[in-house]
């Protein structure tokens, strides 16, 4: 490979100055012209039916212009793989949160007392809040009784089970014979391992804007990620053609995987009926109910093992309870299967996993898309099978780990895998085999873990390039900067195509009309993706480049190299031009310039296709997986390794020292890996030591900053304590060896916490977040 | 009923008409157009909404408009270095990669502010506590640390 100048350099973001002036605008920021406000009343109940609205004192309410009940909305539901979910509710409600009626006023202090003057009259349904009790087949409630008949949505994945009229998904792996592999164990243990409701706190507030435009279209701002799903969404649900749709992309004020939820259409209902601009700001409360938040999963493992460690048989049972809406549940069902083969190597592995509706808040979508807590359980059970064993931790690792060209149990080729060298460096950094001393009531303990995290496929992006006539590039393309930096990730690839530094790339505004086609963040794949589309379009831009100059210079233009705004010929540097002499009268000063044959351009779409799964067996042909076929686009690997002290008095555990290894095939930048690796093990901590988002009987306890409580600075270790390090394999793939890591980046933090736990006081949480109630719980019953 | 307020903000006098259950972060953000101090919470825990308020760092989303009156305001909007560029805040954190979304980024940089400009020497340890009432999803609060260091070493 030729030697990379801007490609694996830590150049700074492209959007750090606008971010620390403060002029970066956010939708949440937007304001318009006539503008009006919206509120949404919604369901206080977990399940009751609607008897009746009266709406008419609202609507007598100076400043409001319009108020909208289930009777306005349109009949068609929104939702991911299964249409859900209605705009507004008709004759019952499904959860606490769900809209009830909607409100648009002159200004948000009217909207919000007009919300406060619609009178609403529901009567009690028993609900079903129990994932177990939800999945079985005579549940307490039937979340939607018209289930089977709902109409197929545009995205994700369903599978019903007649018998269990609440599933939504059901997706099964079959490798090999369990069975059988339980009877030639030497051990076979067996546990359940379960994790809370986890909001994503992104800091911007959810906001729509709809703005009606004059020609009957609609322009939509929205602080989401996954444009162009909820595009497909909003088409549907308004019966719109897609020319009459416009998704604008502002800044996001963080994703961690928010998009799967489609909350939009109330606000465009409201500019639908009034003709104005209308702005929606979610409170931080309806965020934690209707935000789509990590699915509290509960999962069975089963394991028989060899006494020398060999994994030889692996069960495991996976329930992921959802709200009404599915919102990308069913997704989440099939795919954190992949965090469960993507490491080992299981020559006989049995999983099914279930998506079932429960009267509770949205789940679905959160960073990690279900390996995380897929893997919660198997890191913590490879500990309790080394210790059964005899064995250290790290070498019963190390010894199921798969290799490169070896099959995983869906039957993919393993390709890219780091996940060794991770762990190497990990324990290095920890030194798992040196126990720490404790001192008085503190007792510590080391734990370490490895994890993989797959990008989805199959997944498409583009990337548009225009040569300027002072040799810079506008950069256009359809990924969604949600704060990870990918404007500065495609600026960089443009940059090295070109030859040129990073400032004279500029990445264009972005929405779904002019910018070209992207999935979306989601499952780590803009880097793979879109990267490889800007690359290809780079390409594309400069064979046109050289189309044009190879005339000029005599030469043909696959002769021709570019660098630094000149054009040059290969071996003979002195023989070029400079971009700008390609273009007509280059003023400045004048009118402008131009190229008489048209606009030297670029554009290129790049695929990643997949082959499908067996819907039984989960399993891909095996011919099209020699062939080099994929079911995932790729998988990121890590391990992660921390140090904790224990207070055997009041249970409360410190993280000491923390670090976490990826590999993350070629870094593009660097110190913004660092930060993902960083935000990763910040968001973990939280994630495992005190956040749940709390219910009881189906009422939250706390949808606010006060009472759920994400890590601040005080729970993150200080600077010589926290280490974080990359341990790349190149993706062949890839755009220069890159791939996508930054859901990895948090798996595994949570087990590793609860080994070190295990490995201080000799108690095993298998349940999140590892709370000083629950370890003093398990310290009084272990003594 | 509105009532009117004078405020300095940025180095301007600004007389508002404020209702009185209106917080400063509204007003910035709603009247006086300044949307660089964000909302997120509301209820005081994350301090994405926090301003200079005579020097001090301010959560302006619990502090009423109109006990804001007479008072002198810096937002992020206002904030410059003794040149009148870029702040060596704002500077490092470019630097140092401390910002990714960019949400908690102006709150973050007001509440450094303050705490260097009343102790020049602030530790590794003073600096979190000071942050420890901002809140990042984004960061881990790694690199937000090392460049308010890095600011402080610059500004000293």
């Amino acid at each position: 490979m030729t030697e990379l100048s801007v490609v694996g350099k830590s150049v700074p973001r492209v959007d750090a100055l606008i971010k620390v002036t403060g002029k970066a605008k956010y939708t949440y920021d937007a304001k318009v012209p006539g503008m009006l406000y919206a509120k949404v009343l919604r369901s206080p109940y977990p399940h009751a039916k609607i008897v009746s609205i009266d709406t008419s004192k609202a609507e007598q309410l100076p400043g409001v212009v319009c108020v909208a009940t289930g009777k306005d909305a349109p009949e068609k539901r929104t939702g991911s793989a299964t249409l859900d979910q209605p705009v507004l509710a008709r004759d019952v409600v499904c959860a606490v949160g769900d809209p009830v009626a909607a409100v648009a006023a002159k200004s948000l202090d009217i909207a919000e007392e007009a919300i406060e003057l619609i009178d609403v009259k529901y009567e009690e349904l028993p609900a079903v809040l129990d994932p177990e009790d939800a999945v079985s087949t005579h549940p307490t409630a039937i979340v939607h009784p018209d289930l089977f008949n709902y109409e197929q949505g545009p995205f994700g994945h369903r599978r019903f089970d007649l018998d269990r009229p609440n599933v939504m998904m059901h997706y099964s792996i079959r490798q090999g014979d369990v069975e059988q592999g339980f009877k030639e164990a030497d051990l076979v243990l067996e546990n359940k391992f379960t994790t809370a409701m986890v909001q994503h706190c992104p800091l911007e507030l959810s906001t729509t804007l709809a703005t009606p435009e004059e020609d009957g279209s609609f322009t939509i701002n929205a602080s989401r990620s996954l444009h162009q799903p909820a595009k497909s969404v909003m088409r549907i649900v308004f019966g719109l053609e897609p020319s009459k749709l416009k998704f604008a992309m502002d800044y996001l004020g963080g994703g961690f995987g928010r998009g799967a939820v489609f909350e939009e259409p109330i606000a465009v209902l409201l500019a639908m009926k009034t003709g104005k601009p209308v702005k929606h700001v979610f409170t931080r409360e309806e965020v934690f109910l209707r935000g789509g938040n990590r699915i509290p999963m509960i999962v069975y493992i089963k394991d028989g093992v060899k006494k020398d460690g060999t994994l030889i048989a692996r069960e495991m049972t996976a329930i992921l309870p959802s709200g009404p809406s599915e919102a990308f549940t069913g997704l989440v069902t099939r795919n954190c299967a992949f965090g469960a083969v993507g490491t080992y190597r299981l020559p006989n592995f049995k999983w099914d996993s279930y998506g079932v509706y429960i009267n509770g808040p949205t789940t679905g979508g959160f960073r990690g898309l279900g390996s995380t807590q897929v893997e919660f359980a198997i890191e913590q059970h490879m500990d309790m099978l080394a210790e059964k064993l005899g064995i250290d931790p790290v070498k019963i690792r190390r010894k199921n780990i798969l290799r490169e060209g070896e099959a995983n149990a869906t039957g993919e080729i393993t390709h890219s895998i780091g996940v060794e060298e991770c762990l190497n460096k990990m324990a290095e950094f920890i030194k798992p085999e040196e126990k720490p001393e404790g001192e008085g009531v503190w007792r510590r303990g080391k734990g370490i873990t490895v994890a993989n995290k797959y990008t989805l496929a199959p997944a498409a992006g583009g990337g548009r390039v225009k040569v300027c006539a002072d040799g810079s590039i506008a950069l256009y393309h359809g990924a969604e900067e949600v704060g990870q930096g990918t404007d500065t990730v495609m600026a960089q690839i443009a940059a090295e195509e070109f030859g040129i530094s990073v400032d004279r790339v500029k990445v264009q505004p972005k929405d779904t009309l002019n910018s070209p086609y992207a999935m979306g963040a989601c499952s780590s794949q803009q880097t793979f993706i879109v990267g490889n589309g800007v690359k290809l379009a780079c390409q594309d831009a400069k064979r046109n480049l050289f189309k044009r100059a190879a005339p000029r210079l005599g030469v043909s233009p696959d002769e021709l190299e570019t660098k630094e705004g000149e054009i040059y010929v290969k071996g003979m540097p002195d023989k070029k031009l400079r971009i700008p002499e390609l273009f007509t009268g280059y003023a400045p000063g004048g009118y402008g310039s131009y190229t008489p044959d048209g606009e030297i351009i670029g554009n290129a779409t790049y695929v990643q296709i997949n082959t499908p799964d067996n819907l039984e067996t989960g399993q891909i042909d095996p011919e099209a997986a020699a062939k080099g076929m994929r079911l995932n686009t790729s998988y990121a690997h890590s391990a992660k390794a921390v140090e904790v002290a224990v207070n055997t008095e009041t249970g409360q555990v410190k993280v000491l020292r923390i670090g976490g290894a990826d590999d993350m095939g070629q870094p593009i930048n660097p110190k913004m890996c660092e930060q993902q690796q960083e935000g990763g093990i910040g968001m973990a901590l939280g994630a495992t030591l005190t956040e749940e988002f709390m219910l009881k009987e189906g009422i939250p306890l706390n949808p606010n900053f006060t009472d759920y409580r994400m890590a601040s600075v005080n729970e993150i270790p200080t600077l010589d304590n926290i280490k974080v390090m990359s341990a790349p394999a190149p993706h062949k793939d890839g755009p220069y060896g890159a791939k996508g890591f930054a859901e990895g980046v948090m798996i595994g933090i949570d087990a590793a916490i609860a080994n070190a736990v295990y490995n201080a006081v000799g108690v095993r949480i298998k349940d999140l977040p590892i709370t000083p109630e629950k370890v003093l719980r398990a310290l009084k019953e272990k003594n | 009923m509105k009532q009117p307020i004078k405020l300095k903000v940025n180095g301007v006098v600004e007389e508002v008409l404020v209702e009185p259950w209106w917080s400063l972060a509204y007003v910035l953000r709603e009247v006086l157009n300044l949307t660089g101090t964000k909302v997120s919470c509301d209820t005081g825990n994350c301090g994405a909404c926090t301003v200079l308020v005579d020097g001090k760092a301010v959560k302006s989303c619990l502090l009423l408009a109109p006990k804001a009156k007479g008072k002198e305001i810096v937002t992020i909007e206002g904030l410059t270095g003794e040149d009148g560029g870029l702040h060596p805040l704002q500077e490092a954190f470019i630097e140092h990669f401390a910002v990714q979304c960019g949400f908690c980024t102006s709150g973050m940089i007001l509440t450094a502010k303050a705490l260097l400009d009343e102790n020049p020497g602030a530790t590794e340890e003073e600096v979190r506590a000071s942050l420890s009432g901002n809140l990042c999803r984004c960061t881990g609060y790694v690199k937000i640390v090392e460049a308010v260091l890095a600011a402080e070493e610059k500004l000293n």
